[in-house]
């Protein structure tokens, strides 16, 4: 079978569908986190393919700047979830309701 | 033939071009470094330093308005420099100088270091400018993340109050999920628009005059209307428009006062610039989809922030509500923006009409936020103008502007987004904005009858119950700037042409 540019593509959408869902409906913050770095993977793997079919190579340098990025958000994010773990005890979205009016 | 070009490219790399941002860069490094080599008791003179760059930056970005490399594709077609982007550059400035004003006022009430505070506002504006001048989607993803990435430690900058880290959590998780769907976009706009090779030269699907041009092209291109969707998706959340609102309020709420103004002022402004550059350069030729969405968008942004506005007590989230339906009236500027060309100028008229009297506010809110900054309530307005008549009259003013009463700014800008819908023939969406300017009068006057009249409060028990301190007089420096922008606010109502004329240029 030949892989072509269409299965990557699926691919791609269907682990970014699957971040996306798990972002909305997941309770824990960290695991929610994941699903996060799971769509910035989704369009990694998308942009590769698409670099590798257009034939430039502009896309696949691209990657480095998301996972740069990526990993500078990975770094401020966890901060701030080690920093409210200690504060209130718990990392349960459902728990953080604090702002409320 | 590769030698030309990589000499083209080299040559294009004027760094001077970029100048402001790289200095604003070295000056938030260099304010580092002054924390390292200055004695414990000199610190407190570091934020002035601070601003002193900001205000020699603005200052020649105003003397050299008309650069020699206005309308040149610089670095290889990563930036553009343009009239709007100096626009731009001048609003973020004169943002990020009155952000760093509130920090003086609110950070020396914490035990939080103030250092960091003005080196992240620094590095944030630098980047908000490159933004607005970006002309290739890795600029603008870097420069947008950067902005974004800045605000999350920035929303939790009091990391000693639950409060500020539980906003800065949620900001971090839907923020990296609308950057995640506009990095969606961007990969499909990429993968649609493909090689095109042109003079020699292979261009790639990053940059916008190729994208135009596909577009333009295929107008039925799926995966670029697709694409296009995603990216306005991902700006939409960061004007805050419907349905990416739902992280304003608590936002808003648990964010450092200073940060709340910056979000709500540059970040909008960020926001609202390069939407401008997407919808009508880029996008352009999905007009046809583009207006129907944008226009469902306007009203369903005016009606719920109104809507949500008129239950909050809490004034940050109040200003939080209201900045969304600010948002809901740009937006409306900018579908008119499709057929009337002066609506973009109204747009950006409005947001510095925006940006005075929201500052006016924040001002004031930052005078009068206790020990808890997220606890701010409308009730402790109670006899503001009595005991602090000059706090009293600044806000008056800036909501007043806000509200869009007749002769402050607010209501000229709001009058020319409406002359311009008009012109475009947006009746219904016009009639939408203007029902929604009629109840915003309602939660705003609260507001100001919070700090004019006196509530009568049946006394339990016959003791009058514990008033709450009355909030500090302002320094000299801090009077001086209020009035300045409550001044402005006023001459602006009065005489737009300075302002018009020039965003008119």
């Amino acid at each position: 079978m030949n892989v072509g540019l269409d299965h990557y593509l699926i691919i791609s959408a269907l682990l970014f569908a699957l971040g996306f869902f798990g972002v909305l409906l997941r309770k824990n913050t960290l695991v929610v986190y994941m699903c996060l770095e799971l769509m910035l993977i989704a369009s990694t793997l998308a942009l590769v393919a698409f670099s590798r079919f257009n034939g430039t190579l502009d896309g696949s340098v691209f990657v480095f700047f998301i996972l740069t990025i990526a990993a500078a958000e990975v770094a401020v994010g966890l901060a701030i979830i080690v920093a409210l773990f200690r504060k209130r005890h718990t990392v349960q979205l459902e728990e953080l309701n604090a702002l409320k009016h | 033939m590769s030698n030309t070009l990589l000499q083209a490219i080299a040559e294009s790399n004027q760094w001077w071009a970029i100048g402001p941002e790289m200095i604003l860069g070295c000056a938030a490094l260099g304010l580092l470094v002054l924390e390292i080599f200055l004695p414990k008791e000199q610190h407190r003179h570091i934020p002035v330093v601070s601003i002193l760059a900001q205000i020699a930056v603005l200052v020649g970005v105003v003397v050299n308005f008309d650069t020699v490399w206005k309308g040149e594709y610089l670095f290889g077609g990563l930036i553009l420099l343009s009239d709007v982007g100096q626009i731009a550059r001048v609003f973020f400035l004169l943002s990020s100088l009155l952000v760093s004003f509130l920090a003086l006022v609110c950070l020396p009430r914490t035990r939080m270091p103030r250092v960091e505070f003005h080196h992240l506002v620094l590095v944030v504006t630098a980047a908000m400018m490159l933004l607005a001048q970006s002309n290739h989607f890795v600029m603008f993803f870097v420069a947008l993340e950067t902005v974004t990435i800045g605000f999350y430690i920035l929303v939790s900058y009091f990391r000693d109050s639950p409060l500020s880290l539980e906003a800065g959590l949620k900001y971090l998780v839907l923020g990296a999920l609308s950057s995640a769907i506009m990095l969606f976009g961007i990969v499909l706009l990429y993968g649609a628009a493909g090689k095109v090779t042109l003079d020699g030269v292979v261009h790639t699907g990053f940059e916008y005059p190729v994208i135009a041009d596909f577009l333009r092209q295929n107008p039925d291109s799926f995966l670029g209307l697709a694409g296009a969707l995603l990216v306005l998706g991902g700006v939409a959340f960061k004007i805050g428009a419907f349905p990416f609102q739902v992280w304003i309020p608590d936002v808003y709420q648990g964010a450092p006062t200073p940060v709340t103004a910056f979000l709500a002022v540059s970040s909008k402004g960020a926001g609202f610039a390069v939407l401008l550059v997407l919808v009508l350069e880029v996008f352009a030729p999905l007009e046809g989809v583009l207006v129907p969405v944008l226009s469902f968008l306007a009203a369903a942004t005016i009606l719920c922030g109104n809507l949500s506005a008129l239950t909050q007590r809490n004034a940050k989230r109040l200003m939080g509500m209201s900045g969304v339906s600010h948002a809901g009236y740009l937006l409306l500027g900018v579908v008119a923006a499709f057929s009337v060309p002066w609506a973009a100028d109204a747009v950006w008229f409005y947001l510095f009409t925006y940006l005075l009297a929201s500052m006016a506010v924040f001002g004031v809110m930052a005078y009068l936020a206790g020990a808890d900054d997220a606890d701010q309530e409308l009730d402790h307005y109670d006899r503001l103008a009595r005991n602090r008549p000059f706090l009293g009259a600044v806000l008056a003013i800036g909501v007043g502007s806000l509200a869009g009463i007749p002769p402050l700014a607010g209501f000229m800008g709001k009058l020319l987004l409406f002359i311009a819908a008009f012109q475009a023939h947006l009746y219904w969406l016009l009639a939408v904005a203007v029902g929604g300017v009629v109840v915003s009068i309602f939660y705003y006057f609260g507001w100001i009858k919070a700090a004019f009249f006196e509530t009568w409060s049946p006394a339990a028990g016959g003791e009058a119950p514990a008033g709450r301190p009355v909030p500090p007089a302002p320094s000299w420096a801090g009077a001086a700037t209020l009035a300045a922008l409550a001044l402005a606010t006023v001459l602006l109502g009065f005489y737009q042409e300075p302002l018009t004329s020039w965003l008119m240029k």
